[in-house]
């Protein structure tokens, strides 16, 4: 079988510091407003009044990083009306803006948000894994750049060896829809997808 | 709402239009062959054909103020295997063709008469396969609110809807021509007006109320299936639009189109009926142009943004 590249998030330590997210900025030279890897704070629970003191009820958060899944069925792929959107040998998902007509159906169909659209260029944009920092033979920014050493990569199949086959906890959506290729190490509060209690509480700046 | 969805909005509500029109005006002019001759059907018909092919063509170039990058459009249908976008386009492009071959041969009447309508049929067919391939580009996982069996229903009912009454109008207007042009001789041309008239006005009762049960339809479907948020915005946020879009479509295809039934019994009315024509198919086309525009509005995606 062809290696397939992914990423291991360890959401049990990431800390929300968005490193990874500005080391993919700044290397990918992206406008402020594009943020092709994401870190979204997800919490919930509430505090009751009890003998007159307020105490924590259920109250929790943790954060997951993400950024393309570089999904075994990339909906993306499937939609993009051009074939500038391709699935790599490597499994690595890129968008060819030469042959990218601008559409945004790639956005509509990808339930990771990942498309990000250049209004300035009139083309999409996404994650390409750093295809060229690999090529050296170096990591993507995002991983070196993460000093809780949260980010992971390689082949999905060693990946999922290591860690397990968990790809889903909230608020990442089912991982029935595209299979991505990413595992999960879940916060030990983390919620099960379409089961959470809780909801994302980054400003809308943020994300 | 920008610039980009507006383009949508035209280009799926134009499309839908020229399409459901051709239908009709099929419909009609067989009918109207078997009753009055070719000669009457051609006069009856022939202008109206030819007011299809521009609402098209605005359309498909309303659809190009959606791209970010116009300039790749000649490559939106290399995707046919799995893209229904590439599908749409390349229906639509067919459809425009096979149109406007038509459309000419019909014109110049090259060709005999089954020759012609060999090649309306083909055009038909393609056109239904077009309003089906617009359905499906919005059936994804990741749109709960359109990914529901009442959307290529829903695109159809628009479909024939806007079909029969802009084809209602079609025929007023060309029937003023005629007696403009050549007063006196239309007294066949008057009868076969009401005549068709009176068939649209019944069609355009029949779908509305099929409308009236598709979209109640659609709004439970939502609620049942994870786009409950979709839903409440037809009550919420959106009702006031959703009640005009009601209203319209019920005051055009319905009460008009009563008023029309009714006009169209006696002679001598055609003003009056035509009034109602016009209005009726204005009141649909904003009617559902309301309803294409909530369509949009109401989508909320399932997943990360
Ligand atoms: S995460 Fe989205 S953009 Fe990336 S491969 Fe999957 S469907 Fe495509
Ligand atoms: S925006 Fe570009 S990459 Fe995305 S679906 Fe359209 S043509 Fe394909």
């Amino acid at each position: 079988m062809a290696k397939q590249l992914g990423f291991h998030i360890n959401s049990s330590v990431c800390a929300n510091c968005k490193a990874c997210q500005i080391a993919c900025q700044d290397k990918n030279n992206l406008p402020t407003a594009i943020r092709w890897r994401r870190v979204v704070l997800y919490g919930g629970g509430n505090w009751v009044e009890k003998d007159g003191r307020w105490m924590p009820n259920g109250v929790f958060s943790y954060s997951v990083s993400f950024a393309c899944m570089h999904c075994e069925k990339p909906l993306c792929v499937e939609a993009c009306p051009t074939g500038a959107m391709v699935k790599r040998a490597d499994g690595v998902v890129l968008v060819n803006q030469d042959q990218c007509v601008g559409c945004r159906y790639c956005e509509w169909a990808c339930p990771y948000g990942a498309p990000h659209f250049n209004e300035a260029k009139g083309v999409m944009t996404k994650c390409n894994f750093c295809e060229d920092l690999l090529a050296q033979g170096q990591n993507p920014a995002c991983v070196d750049a993460c000093p809780m050493r949260a980010i992971e990569f390689g082949d999905i199949a060693e990946l999922r060896a290591k860690y397990g086959t968990l790809a889903e906890i909230e608020p990442l959506p089912s991982a029935k829809i595209t299979q991505p290729h990413a595992v999960v190490t879940p916060h030990r509060n983390a919620q099960a997808s379409g089961k959470g209690t809780g909801k994302i509480m980054n400003l809308p700046e943020e994300l | 709402m920008n610039v980009r969805e507006w383009a949508l909005i035209t280009f799926t509500i134009l499309a839908q239009m020229s399409v459901g029109s051709f239908i009709v005006l099929g419909i009609v002019h067989y009918f109207v062959v078997r009753k009055s001759g070719e000669k009457q059907a051609d006069e009856l018909s022939d202008r109206a054909l030819l007011a299809i092919g521009p609402v098209l063509a605005l359309g498909m170039a309303a659809s190009l103020l959606h791209l970010g990058n116009p300039v790749n459009a000649y490559k939106a249908v290399t995707n046919l295997g799995t893209s229904w976008l590439s599908r749409e386009i390349f229906f639509g492009v067919l459809f425009a063709v096979a149109g406007a071959v038509f459309a000419v041969m019909q014109w110049k009447k090259i060709a005999t008469f089954t020759v012609r309508n060999v090649v309306a049929m083909i055009a038909a067919v393609i056109g239904v396969a077009l309003v089906y391939s617009m359905s499906q580009v919005y059936m994804m996982p990741t749109r709960p609110a359109w990914n529901l069996v009442t959307t290529p229903v829903s695109f159809y009912a628009t479909t024939l809807l806007l079909g029969v009454l802009a084809m209602g109008a079609a025929f007023v207007a060309n029937y003023w021509y005629v007696q403009r042009k050549n007063p006196g001789c239309a007294s066949e041309q008057c009868v076969l007006l009401r005549d068709a008239l009176r068939w649209i006005a019944i069609s355009s009762i029949v779908l509305l109320g099929f409308q009236f049960v598709v979209l109640p339809l659609s709004i439970a479907l939502m609620a049942a299936s994870g786009a409950a948020a979709s839903a409440a915005m037809f009550v919420g946020e959106y009702g006031v639009l959703f009640a005009l879009r009601l209203v319209l479509v019920f005051l055009g295809a319905g009460v008009l189109g009563i008023f029309a039934y009714r006009e169209a019994q006696n002679a001598g009315h055609e003003r009056m009926l035509s009034i109602l024509a016009y209005s009726a198919f204005a009141f649909v086309l904003v009617g559902e142009i309301v309803g294409r525009f909530l369509f949009y509005a109401t989508a909320t995606h399932f997943g990360l943004q």
